[in-house]
């Protein structure tokens, strides 16, 4: 999978160029100062079109320089101060071949050369200031078109020459992934129980995912006051949401074994049909979070922990401030099992006094 | 070629025979972070607390080097406010946290929602920052505008107003469409939760000075020619338009849909504009210089960090015409300090820490610290309007030949458009021509005199050769103005030498070294009065002279207070004119 995305990122133009035609070479911006074509080949005195659109939220230009003059060239750049704007930043020097000037996001702008007849890497890089030192590729001017190993490649940027890495967290592909070792997710190694707030699907953006011992998670729901899903096996996947802007989200790593329902499922008696909630924050109790809520003004304390046997898990609640009895209502769902610890079952609705619901919990087994 | 020359020209200079000002010093860090720094602070008892992007809140103890965890799993921490060596509070994604350590085992058990009273639609821009606090007790936060380039998740929080969304024309805007993107809020010590003030982009920055005046920097994009310092008032409504569809009372249907006239008119334009691609591309906290000195000669001022260069922007405010503007100015620039210049914080000793960050944008990672020598740095320490253009004053005396050579200075102006495309280029770009230069007797303030000075300019001033006598050359030779505004005709003219600058020269190295010193000052009311309020009563002609003089020898008293002045007979007269036009030409 990983792999398809090297292969998608160097466009070996060279092998679809028709004689007089000239090669076409789309080139994108990606996150993290990045040209989405790292390297492009073309054959000497061939006519290319460079088709450039800024996919960015920041200004670009391209210069394509002679070979070697890269760095050079960023440093001349750099050089123009206060003249930089009005020139595009595209310094005047012979090293420099072509260039698009400043491109705005969504903007297009098209360049047309015919690539030079001597053979060599012929850099092509941003100037915009800042950019130059990792925002640039290679276009390749040679007869063949085999380029060296990515990997090897000293001619794009280090972060382009090998796959992605992943975070997945995940006890048991901790220490070998994709045939290296993972990086460190941090200067610690998390220990269950631990925690993250985090954007993941199935929640409001104010989720907190909660890795519980025993291979059990669970994602509690900081916006809507309750218990959105909990799953078995890893725990989350933070690849995508710790990598660049994190415009992404985290990924479940297990499987999915209990999915609240969208009612809520807290209501005493004689309280209005819409609870009035409100979210105050969570206590780690021997690290485990026991989240604090109020639920029509009575504050409600719940602490989740695995159940012994490690096939589910076990809800604490405490509940104050309130004078009458409660309905939890549990969502009727395959492959699970409720039990409490108090009250009275009601098909799905566990009837509470308020005595009782002063502290009870109510288990979730996976069948 | 070129580059060689340029190469070896800037190593001469870097191995200057003076010694450094400033020294940029990188901590370590611990390993396994990725040190996208969110936040920085200071604990009362000296240690560093920090921030990270995956959540982590460490703590740094300088003298051992040593970090330790605090706390952990928070959501994009983006800012931190110290309250005591065991509570902070954290500005995450989702709200803003109290963590507080409450069974003393040096890490936070408690985590406490103080405020999630705003909307989140899961857009990936929406960051968080601040708080900061005022005098009253109230915190002040930032909440980002919503990208174009993401979306909205099918649950958000909060109520939903599409109009908030870009306009008709299909042009991506950054959205407002959950409450208060966009907004910089107020949190009343009762925990109350309200709108302060509107038209905010990605205001990646926010800050007091020593006045309590609050300051929030914004980034180049739409509707944001180029990045901003604002000086933040209650009510007021900065430039984009996205959020004030969370202004109460509001009516007027999509904002982007008003003529940019209407909003161009209900904004408060920034105090300082950061030229881009020439100051700061991406200006992110300003931090006042509370230091007293421990971190050089400008205390007061602002330090603002720079995400796109090694550089440190530094702001120099004045009132004019009842507003703040001002100038800004590189403070540091390269000298080891990387990209990246997200967070700032003065540690008790005076040094600089600066948290790094590239978030998916340009920048590095880690803290470095910046750590003044002692050495003063030949600068410009602050910059004025005048009636007929700018005042600088140096940190040091000038070179005086070098400092009144008018070719030496060149000057451009320039301004931006607001409007909804993606940045502005530089509009009405002009050179602007320099009259005459005048440098003050105590070669540290240089007049500049311009034919014409127009409001709704920044003027852009670049400075060459301009050194001490000893050699020391000017650190930093760019300076850009904001003239938003002018002053107001009362204000009096610079004062043009009648006398010749020999004699002045002269005379003040004579008062110098003259008893004078005894009993006055330059610019203060010592025993006698300050030269200036001399020169204030007296006007710059030879009668005066001869009266200054007479006076000096004679000495007297009742003109300015019963405390008699001692006669100077020992004093030629020829030297008592001098000194006399050395003070008439103040």
């Amino acid at each position: 999978m990983k792999k398809l995305l090297w292969l998608l990122a160097c466009c070996y133009a060279g092998c679809c160029m028709a004689q007089d035609t000239p090669v076409i070479i789309h080139m994108k911006v990606l996150q993290g100062l990045q040209y989405d074509v790292v390297r492009f080949h073309v054959k000497p005195g061939a006519r290319v079109k460079l088709v450039f659109t800024n996919t960015d939220d920041m200004n670009h230009n391209l210069l394509i320089v002679r070979p070697g003059t890269r760095e050079q060239v960023v440093n001349m750049a750099q050089e123009l101060g206060a003249q930089g704007p009005a020139t595009d930043y595209i310094p005047a020097g012979e090293q420099v071949l072509w260039s698009i000037p400043v491109t705005e996001p969504e903007q297009e702008r098209t360049l047309e050369f015919t690539a030079p007849r001597q053979e060599g890497v012929y850099p092509y890089v941003c100037t915009y200031p800042g950019h130059g030192l990792i925002m640039y590729g290679a276009m390749y001017v040679k007869q063949h078109a085999q380029l060296p190993d990515l990997a090897a490649d000293v001619n794009i940027p280090p972060s382009r020459r090998q796959s992605e890495e992943s975070l997945e967290e995940d006890e048991t592909h901790h220490t070998a992934h994709h045939g290296h070792a993972s990086k460190a997710l941090h200067p610690y190694k998390p220990v269950p129980p631990y925690h993250y707030r985090v954007f993941i699907e199935g929640a409001s953006p104010a989720a907190i995912a909660v890795n519980l011992p025993q291979n059990l998670s669970y994602c509690w729901d900081a916006g809507s006051c309750k218990l959105r899903f909990a799953w078995q096996g890893g725990f989350l996947d933070n690849s995508d949401l710790w990598k660049g802007k994190g415009d992404a989200l985290a990924k479940v790593t297990g499987s999915i074994f209990f999915t609240e329902a969208p009612a809520y499922p807290l209501a005493f008696l004689g309280a209005p049909q819409a609870a009035v909630i409100r979210f105050k924050g969570y206590r780690l109790v021997n690290r485990y979070p026991e989240f604090h809520y109020t639920v029509n003004g009575a504050h409600v304390y719940e602490l989740i922990k695995p159940k012994e046997d490690g096939k589910g898990i076990v809800r604490y609640f405490r509940i104050t401030g309130h004078a009458k009895g409660l309905v939890f209502r549990t969502a009727p769902q395959k492959g699970v099992a409720y039990t409490a610890s108090a009250g009275k079952w009601e098909q799905n609705n566990l009837l509470l006094t308020a005595l009782q619901a002063r502290e009870f919990n109510v288990t979730i087994t996976v069948l | 070629m070129k580059y060689r020359v340029l190469l070896s020209a800037w190593l001469l200079s870097a191995g200057s025979i003076f010694a450094q000002s400033y020294k940029v010093e990188t901590i370590p860090m611990p390993e396994g972070l990725t040190a996208e720094v969110g936040a920085i602070e200071f604990l009362p008892d000296g240690r560093l607390i920090a921030g990270f992007t995956r959540g982590e809140i460490m703590t740094y103890q300088p003298a051992t080097k040593q970090w330790k965890l605090f706390a952990e799993g928070l959501h994009d921490p983006l800012g931190i406010l110290v309250v005591s060596r065991s509570e902070v509070l954290v500005m995450q994604r989702p709200e803003l946290t109290r963590l507080r350590d409450t069974d003393g085992d040096g890490v936070a058990d408690l985590y406490e929602t103080v405020t999630d009273d705003f909307g989140i639609s899961g857009n990936y821009h929406e960051f968080n920052y601040g708080p900061v606090k005022d005098k009253a007790g109230n915190l002040f936060i930032a909440l980002n505008a919503s990208s174009p380039g993401g979306s909205m998740r099918p649950e958000v929080r909060g109520a939903i107003r599409p109009e908030g969304r870009d306009g008709a024309d299909g042009q991506k805007q950054m959205f407002s469409a959950v409450p208060y993107r966009g907004w910089v809020m107020k949190l009343t010590p009762s925990g109350k939760l309200l709108p302060y003030a509107s038209g905010f982009r990605s205001p990646n920055g926010i800050g007091f000075d020593l006045a309590g005046n609050l300051f929030v920097t914004d980034n180049q994009g739409d509707w944001i020619g180029t990045s901003p310092l604002l000086h933040v008032k209650e009510g007021g409504f900065y430039g984009h338009p996205a959020s004030l569809v969370w202004k109460k009372g509001w009516s007027k249907g999509s904002p982007f849909a008003l003529p940019v006239a209407l909003l161009d008119s209900m904004r408060t334009k920034p105090a300082v504009l950061f030229p881009h691609g020439i100051m700061a591309n991406s200006p992110s906290q300003p931090l006042c210089d509370i230091t007293r000195g421990k971190f050089g000669p400008f205390a007061g001022q602002l330090l603002i960090g720079e995400m796109n260069q090694g550089r440190i922007v530094r702001v120099m405010l004045e009132k004019v015409d009842g507003e703040l503007q001002g100038a800004c100015v590189p403070f540091l620039d390269g000298q080891g300090l990387r990209k990246g210049n997200n967070r700032l914080a003065f540690a008790p000793d005076g040094s600089l820490y600066v948290g790094q960050n590239a978030h998916g944008w340009l920048g590095d990672l880690g803290i470095q610290r910046i750590v003044y020598t002692g050495t003063t740095p030949l600068d410009v320490h602050s910059m004025k309007i005048t009636r007929q253009g700018f005042d600088l004053t140096f940190t040091l005396p000038v070179d005086a030949a070098t400092a009144r050579n008018a070719a030496n200075y060149s000057m451009r102006h320039y301004n931006y458009n607001y409007h909804k495309k993606y940045g502005s280029h530089q509009m009405h770009l002009d050179s602007v021509p320099i009259k005459r230069v005048m440098l003050s007797p105590d070669r540290k303030r240089v007049s500049i005199i311009l034919n014409s000075l127009q409001a709704g300019y920044v003027y852009e001033l670049k400075l060459a050769n301009i050194r001490t006598t000893s050699g020391k050359e000017l650190q930093n030779k760019l300076v850009c103005y904001t003239a938003n505004r002018l002053l107001p005709d009362n204000t009096p003219a610079v004062k043009t030498p009648v006398f010749a600058k020999k004699d002045i020269e002269e005379g003040r190295l004579l008062i110098t070294k003259s008893d004078c010193v005894a009993c006055h000052k330059p610019n203060e009311k010592l025993i006698g009065p300050s030269y200036a309020d001399i020169a204030k009563k007296y006007k710059p002609t030879e009668a005066n002279v001869n009266l200054i003089a007479q006076k000096i020898i004679k000495g007297g008293s009742g003109v300015w207070g019963p405390v008699p002045m001692s006669p100077h007979s020992n004093i030629s007269l020829a030297d008592t004119r001098k000194i006399a036009r050395y003070i008439l030409s103040l």
